[in-house]
């Protein structure tokens, strides 16, 4: 101590006080930390079971990617291109009643029945050889007798 | 080695009493290490961490204890070890240069709301942390804990001259800090 006060008269002059604090019943609860962490230690590691779904598990998770990816990229692009297609069948195919109407208006009568007689004509344009070789193939026998019957 | 010692000694050697004999040397040294500790880490939970490990390396290598040191010199030994292993791996996640380390440690210290010191005490302690990890260590053990040179030189593995010198050299820095007052 006399030595000390001889090389650092100013470290000697500073009293040696507890400077550092813990917080309450830090020391008390210590051990029973310890002690569960000791168990833990002493507790043996459980081997992971052997089961095909370990093996299967990465594929699985790559293949669920996979498909997810798929419908995020396919769904909305699905749904984009549907977008512009009906439109185009609309004007195909859906005619609305009145536009229908106003072209039937503007036909002249003349016009109108030498289209439907055209029309006629034309379905009705095969061979008795076909209408008999196509009834043959489709209807019995006596389907046919029961028709002429009647 | 004291008689408490030796009994905590051979119950831990023996299987059937290991746990009652680990408590025992829980409960009789964790106040000595922690204060140990808390002076070369400076913060109460990096201390809590430490103490911690340490306590587990002693569980560990129980068997390998060679009763050619004392119980005490050995526990001393793992915590001081522990503690410089904790503050390499800080500096090594921190990439923090050598001379850095005092910084970190220093603001440790004065981030830490157990540190319960007055305006002296954190110039000592400021102080202290301008050392070199190896004097400051040294000058902790024999200033506040007036640890015997021989027991530090089991504890440090130094020879006794060794460890005089640097507490010499230790001593004379402090003082030179807390006299010059401008620089601080």
């Amino acid at each position: 101590m006399e030595e000390l006060n001889n090389i650092a008269p100013e470290l000697s002059k500073i009293k040696k006080e507890k400077s550092f604090g813990t917080p309450d019943g830090y020391f008390d609860d210590f051990s029973a930390r310890m002690q569960m962490k000791i168990e833990a230690e002493k507790a043996p590691v459980v081997k992971k079971e052997f089961r095909i779904i370990n093996i299967l598990k990465p594929a699985l998770g790559l293949a669920a990617s996979f498909a997810i990816i798929v419908l995020l990229v396919y769904v909305p692009l699905n749904t984009f291109l549907n977008k512009e297609q009906p439109n185009k069948q609309a004007t195909s195919n859906e005619y609305p009643q009145t536009e229908f109407q106003s072209i039937l208006e503007e036909i002249d009568e003349n016009s109108f029945f030498a289209l439907l007689n055209e029309e006629q004509n034309g379905k009705n344009d095969f061979t008795d050889e076909e209408l008999q070789l196509y009834v043959s193939a489709n209807f019995s026998d006596y389907e046919i007798y029961e028709y002429t019957e009647n | 080695m004291t008689e408490s010692d030796r009994q905590i000694v051979s119950g831990l050697k023996d299987v059937n009493k290991r746990d009652l004999a680990f408590h025992t040397l829980v409960n009789t040294y964790k106040e000595r290490l922690y204060w140990h500790i808390r002076k070369i880490v400076m913060n109460h939970d990096d201390t809590d961490d430490v103490l911690q490990n340490t306590f587990l390396k002693v569980w560990k290598s129980v068997d390998s204890f060679r009763e050619e040191s004392t119980l005490y010199t050995w526990l001393y030994r793992i915590a001081t070890n522990e503690s410089i292993t904790f503050i390499n791996s800080k500096k090594k996640k921190s990439m923090l240069p050598l001379n850095e380390v005092n910084e970190y440690l220093l603001d440790n210290l004065m981030s830490d709301p157990y540190f319960e010191g007055d305006e002296i005490q954190l110039k000592l302690q400021k102080a202290i942390l301008q050392l070199p990890e190896k004097q400051r260590i040294v000058f902790n053990m024999k200033y506040f804990d007036d640890i015997k040179y021989d027991d530090m030189a089991k504890i440090l593995d130094t020879s006794v001259g060794a460890l005089k010198a640097s507490y010499h050299h230790a001593v004379k820095k402090i003082e030179d800090y807390l006299t010059n007052k401008d620089l601080n």
